[in-house]
């Protein structure tokens, strides 16, 4: 194999917006540590251009003819490219609101752009590998930047529980997660492309064999999109992280989840479909369950978010389960709207810790008469959470729940209205306390809430984020047809989703040594995770 | 032209919220007054254009909007919504009469209310029936806040359980109206072609279950109607007006229009117990409004007693008991405002709505005479008095349901009787007598204080003794309606059908 | 059975009675730095079984890496730590003990009987190679491209992360610029749930 023939294969240009991803990491990180500290002026907007012109070349692959890349360890299809964009959009959203936050506690700017650049880099990576061990690494990059960017205030006791928490949790789901990927690899023969582990499983596919390798994957992916059972994280690492990672990781983090779902799911598993949607009806209706109703009793905003991106990932599971093109379409779609919505929240907590610094709901009380502008932005996405019409959560619903009743899931679809009745009420809640409340009921922060100003370093991106979350949340709802034709068309065109097992060429290269390829892995992994536990304990 | 209806409102709305510079209350009641003259002036205006001999859906506007969802722009009025839509645009403008001048947050407040018309003009107007729907949960937070933040000192207790209700209402309707579009074998939500379903009876029947259930919480009916009276209680005059007067009606309009006409079969098999649970609920609602002390929550309780009447006629479905809903939908929020705007006038120049503290109010010196003597309309108007509309409205009720639903229609005449006792008490204890110690110094009331009850009073008189300028509206709407659901009356009589143009 | 194929079962039952009787004794004992040294006797072993798969370069990567680096990395850990602190015993201690022992049981039944049901598929005529160490680099340099590069980025990602966790922080003089609230850097800027409200906004000391 020459390498003129080596490099037409590769198909190389089917990963341009990562590889800007990984141009602009290397340039923050290298500005600041040449510039030094100076560079944190600029080294966030150099971030968030290259994002958007990674978007900018996600946009230009559009319906690429030849889509697979890298000998079939990665496909630039139009569904993996707009679960990217979602991705990359989130980042560019939690870059602006993380500038102020990392500025006022005295953390490094630049570390932290490189390892938010690092996880979005897994993240897209793995929303369009088809291949297990390109999968585990770009889980691997993922996972490891959301430990140590959890972690981050290192100085603060909880983010540190929090840090070793995730940490600890995820590890043994990775491990699991590698534990089904390496029964796979027997399983079929040898072959670590998903096509090839469909086609090799395809005869003993009620095996149990077949069936534990299932259930461990789906474990390791529903660690990622923290579907209950495997959710027992979320709410300590939500309450404990950096605000803006928490951000970052109730979305972007999710939204990989479900790309690697849906790819892991319907090109390696046809045979078994009936088993993992079972599964994850399952786990369904028990996020959908306890996410909402949890998430009443809940006094710390930033709790009460990560059980509501708990039951939000409930809802986002029925477009997945039901299997049709149009669940798929509108599971994306939601993806996108609650991108906007949940960063929305996100960047008005940030804005009222910074402010007062805490984050009790009971703190909110009257905040109408200081920040009106904050008060209308929060109250807009957490009703738009709560799927208020005519905000675009309420679409995004519509979408779903239409979605499944179409594909006969009527429990699962009633089930989610009535979660979302649940929903609606503790999200008013926090409307309430802040809008309803009198004068004479505000709490004593507000009373002390500082005179506003957009004049510091880093407030402006923080408002610039605000605002264009609040318009795209009010706003993509009614005017979703451009949003739904994209996410429709994206579902269209893929081959993922005929029932019959994709037929897709196998890689090139034939594997001689079965036993490589994973044991490869593991020494580059692992002792990375481990040395990392060292050094928090340290 | 029927868009102009919703979005005037709502830029309004905006307007009022974003309009840079400081206003006083005083101007924003003003500016909020302008907006809904205007918005009433163009109701006429759609009056003028709509043909009232057309039972078509008329004056239609058509846009595309969300093809991937079945959601299209679809806006049309019929003899069914267009009374309703009147009725709206009157009494936004008149609750913002009622509004007091120096309103705590009023940018808030007057774009609340203005929304809240947007979003009841836009589900009377709706001819898809998820728009219906958006615009019906769309009313949900504007009416929270302004129970919530306007209300009285259990406010928030009464407005969670609101949005609760609502919010479950919601639920109920979306998923019955993806039921009746999915087994339609429908792709989209649009109404017409929905028309021509053939859905088995027995899952109408379901479908009709989860629609009564859901349109029954906002009604409401007896067992789902313990919002209600909390949220009478705790809101404020103005809202008390339009929720009685407006929101109600959404129920009973959504029933007709979306559960009679879309599921005729299932609206039959059903009928029976419907007449049944409108019997219940009316003879609930008057009972329970003897028993009570608080004037409002006794004019709350009538408004579910009266609310029974209009199910009992779309039971019975026939061309004259549908012509008597809706005439009832409108006698109603006439008087229903009418009687909460003068009890707020009470309570505001009295402190107390407590009808054992109240006495001799009429008294023309220091009492309220004008305020008095219009309740005492009010009241007369809505125990079925002739000369006023409500008699007219209950008397076609009656008439077109006894044919069929001969027992229910005489309980619910019962419940006629009922609703003059406990108004009545009402009028006896707190307008005649001597004039109770606790209240001599009445601040004076205004002219200002009169005009939303005199504007209705007569509206109550005229329509009352000229029925035929507003029935001539829903009049072939209703034998269009009413045409699937011909039946053969239980009591064959030879008398001929009254014309409604002429019912005295 | 033949005397290469005799070799290699006993070999295997010597290495897997090794490997479990140490990993049973990391898990078991008290001292947490005899577990520490039986956990390279583990990784030992594993490089064993990797011997018996003619996975020679990934053996010796196994012991260069886990046994050479990471376990004593872990060893380093335990020493430089030296906190000598009793653990008081947690009472119904058995129960948890108990627990853990039946869920490891039943995991090891259930994936016992499943190696044993399944029908691995093993491809016939694997070709004798020389040397591995050609096939992973070709591996590397075609078809696994792309998660090699990949990885690169996430070895610079853990470096610096590494940095940032382990670096000492001074905190600056002129952090009057920082904003209206004064708190120690390196922390989150909400207040903890604990009952700090008395002592004002500041943060509590450590």
């Amino acid at each position: 194999m020459d390498f003129a023939n080596l490099a037409s294969q590769l198909n190389a240009g089917a990963i341009l917006p990562e590889g800007i991803v990984i141009i602009t990491l290397l340039v923050v990180l290298i500005a600041d540590l040449i510039v030094g500290r100076a560079a944190d002026r600029w080294t966030p907007y150099v971030a968030i251009a290259g994002l958007l012109a990674a978007v900018g070349a996600l946009y230009l692959g559009w319906n690429r003819l030849e889509t697979v890349s890298f000998l079939g360890s990665f496909n630039s299809d139009n569904l993996s490219l707009v679960f990217r964009g979602i991705i990359a959009l989130a980042t560019v959203v939690t870059i602006l609101m993380s500038i102020r936050y990392v500025e006022q506690t005295g953390s490094d700017l630049g570390e932290y752009l490189t390892i938010l650049l690092s996880a979005t880099l897994g993240a897209m990576f793995l929303s369009g590998s088809e291949e297990l061990v390109m999968i585990f690494i770009s889980l691997e990059t993922l996972s490891i930047a959301s430990y140590l960017m959890t972690g981050y205030m290192k100085r603060d006791l909880r983010s540190n529980e929090a840090a070793l928490k995730y940490l600890l949790i995820g590890a043994a789901s990775s491990a699991i997660f590698l534990y089904g990927s390496s029964l796979l690899y027997g399983l079929s023969g040898g072959s670590t492309s998903l096509a090839g582990i469909a086609a090799g499983i395809a005869n003993s596919s009620q095996s149990l064999g077949v069936l534990i390798s299932l259930v461990f994957v789906i474990a390791g992916i529903s660690f990622k999109i923290s579907a209950v059972p495997f959710h027992q994280w979320t709410p300590d690492v939500y309450e404990g992280a950096p605000t803006p990672v928490v951000a970052f990781l109730s979305v972007a983090s999710k939204a990989a989840g479900f790309a690697l779902a849906v790819r892991f799911m319907t090109i390696a598993f046809p045979s078994v479909s009936d088993q993992w949607q079972f599964i994850f009806t399952a786990l369904a209706i028990l996020s959908m369950i306890l996410g909402n109703v949890v998430a009443i009793a809940q006094t710390s905003m930033k709790r009460m978010l990560a059980y509501s991106s708990i039951g939000q990932a409930g809802f986002v599971m029925i477009g997945f389960v039901i299997g049709t093109e149009s669940g798929y379409a509108s599971m994306l779609f939601y993806l996108l709207i609650y991108l906007f919505m949940n960063l929305g929240a996100f960047t008005c907590i940030i804005l009222f810790s910074l402010r007062t610094g805490t984050d009790q709901i009971s703190d909110y009380a009257g905040l109408y008469q200081k920040d009106p502008l904050l008060t209308l932005a929060l109250s807009i996405c957490l009703l738009s959470l709560g799927g208020i019409p005519p905000l675009a959560g309420f679409f995004g619903k519509l979408y779903l729940f239409w979605a499944g009743w179409q594909a006969g899931a009527y429990g699962l679809v009633i089930l989610g209205l009535l979660t979302s009745v649940v929903s609606i009420y503790y999200y008013i809640r926090v409307v309430k306390m802040m809008v309803v409340k009198e004068p004479q009921e505000m709490s004593e922060t507000i009373k002390n809430y500082p005179a506003l100003s957009w004049k510091p370093f880093g407030m402006r991106p923080l408002q610039v984020g605000l605002i264009l979350t609040l318009i795209t949340t009010s706003l993509a709802g009614i005017l979703s047809n451009p949003l739904f034709n994209l996410v429709n068309a994206s579902v269209a065109d893929v081959p993922l989703f005929e029932a019959a097992v994709p037929i897709r060429p196998a890689a090139p290269v034939s594997l001689q040594v079965p036993a490589t390829p994973l044991s490869a892995v593991v020494p580059q992994s692992a002792p990375q995770a481990q040395t990392l536990n060292v050094n928090l304990r340290s | 032209m029927l868009s102009l209806l919703i979005w005037m409102p709502v830029l309004g709305a905006v307007l009022l919220t974003v309009w840079p510079s400081k206003l006083s209350a005083v101007r924003l009641r003003q500016i909020a007054f302008i907006i809904m003259a205007v918005v009433l002036g163009w109701t006429a205006v759609v009056g003028y254009a709509f043909t009232s001999s057309d039972a078509s859906l008329q004056l239609r506007e058509e846009l595309p909007w969300l093809e991937g969802l079945g959601l299209s722009y679809r806006l049309s009025v019929d003899g069914l919504s267009f009374p309703l839509l009147v009725l709206n645009s009157l009494l936004t403008w008149l609750a913002l009469h009622a509004t007091e001048a120096k309103i705590q947050r009023p940018r808030l407040y007057y774009a609340l209310i203005l929304l809240l018309n947007a979003a009841v003009s836009g589900a009377f107007v709706a001819e898809n029936l998820l728009l219906f729907f958006l615009f019906y949960e769309l009313e949900l937070i504007p009416l929270y806040l302004l129970i919530s933040i306007w209300g009285g000192p259990r406010r928030g207790y009464a407005a969670t359980k609101f949005l609760i209700y609502t919010a479950v209402s919601g639920v109920l309707l979306l998923g019955a109206f993806l039921g009746i579009t999915w087994l339609g074998g429908m792709a989209s939500f649009d109404y017409q072609p929905l028309l021509t379903q053939t859905i088995p009876v027995v899952q109408q029947c379901w479908l009709l279950g989860a629609l009564l259930i859901g349109f029954g919480i906002k009604i409401p009916l007896v067992p789902f109607h313990t919002w209600l009276p909390d949220a009478h209680v705790e809101a404020g005059t103005p809202v008390s007006m339009l929720l009685a007067g407006v929101l109600l009606k959404l129920g009973t309009y959504g029933l007709i229009r979306y559960g009679m006409v879309l599921l005729p079969q299932g609206w039959e098999t059903l009928a029976p117990w419907l007449a049944t649970w409108a019997v219940i609920t009316t003879l609930y609602g008057a009972l329970m409004a003897i028993a009570q002390t608080d004037m409002k929550r006794m004019v709350a309780f009538s408004s579910i007693a009266h609310m029974g009447y209009i199910l009992l006629a779309c039971a019975a479905a026939t061309p004259l008991s549908l012509l008597g809903a809706i005439f009832q939908m409108v006698s109603h929020g006439l008087i229903s405002a009418l009687l909460f705007a003068l009890v707020g006038v009470v309570y505001q120049k009295t402190g107390t709505r407590n009808i054992e503290v109240l006495r001799g109010l009429l008294n023309p010196e220091r009492g309220l005479p004008i305020i008095g003597s219009m309740m005492v309309l009010g009241v007369m108007a809505s125990a079925g008095i002739p000369g006023m509309v409500g008699f007219i409205s209950e008397f076609l009720v009656f008439r077109g349901s006894f044919p069929i639903f001969p027992l229910q229609t005489l309980l619910s005449i019962i419940g006629t009787g009922l609703t003059a006792v406990y108004f009545l008490l009402l009028v006896n204890r707190v307008f005649f007598g001597r004039l109770s110690p606790q209240v001599t110094d009445l601040p004076p009331v205004t002219w200002g204080d009169r005009f939303p009850g005199l504007i209705l009073t007569g509206l109550i008189v005229l329509f009352g003794l000229q029925p035929a300028w507003m029935l001539n509206w829903s009049q072939a709407t209703t034998t269009v309606l009413a045409a699937p659901l011909i039946r053969q009356p239980l009591i064959t009589q030879a008398t001929p059908v009254i014309s409604p143009s002429s019912p005295l | 059975m033949n005397l290469a194929e005799g070799v290699q079962t006993i070999s295997f039952a010597l290495l897997a009675l090794m490997m479990i009787g140490a990993a049973l004794g990391v898990v078991l004992l008290d001292n947490i730095v005899y577990s520490a040294f039986l956990l390279g006797g583990v990784f030992i072993s594993i490089s064993g079984l990797y011997l018996l798969l003619n996975a020679d370069f990934v053996s010796a990567a196994q012991i260069l890496i886990y046994v050479g680096a990471v376990n004593v990395l872990i060893l380093f850990a335990i020493m430089l730590v030296n906190k000598r602190e009793d653990f008081s015993p947690v009472p119904r201690r058995w129960i948890r003990k108990g627990g853990a022992a039946l869920v490891s049981v039943g995991l090891f039944a259930l994936l016992g009987t499943m190696v044993v049901q399944t029908p691995w598929v093993i491809p016939a005529n694997l070709p004798a190679t020389t040397s591995t160490l050609i096939i992973l680099g070709e591996h590397f340099f075609s078809d696994y491209l792309l998660p090699f590069e990949l990885a690169s980025v996430l070895l610079l990602m853990a470096l610096v992360g590494a940095v940032v966790l382990a670096r000492r922080e001074y905190v600056l003089d002129d952090e009057a610029s920082v904003g209206e609230m004064p708190q120690l850097p390196l922390q989150l800027p909400e207040r903890p749930k604990e009952p700090v409200a008395l002592s004002g906004t500041s943060a509590p000391s450590r």
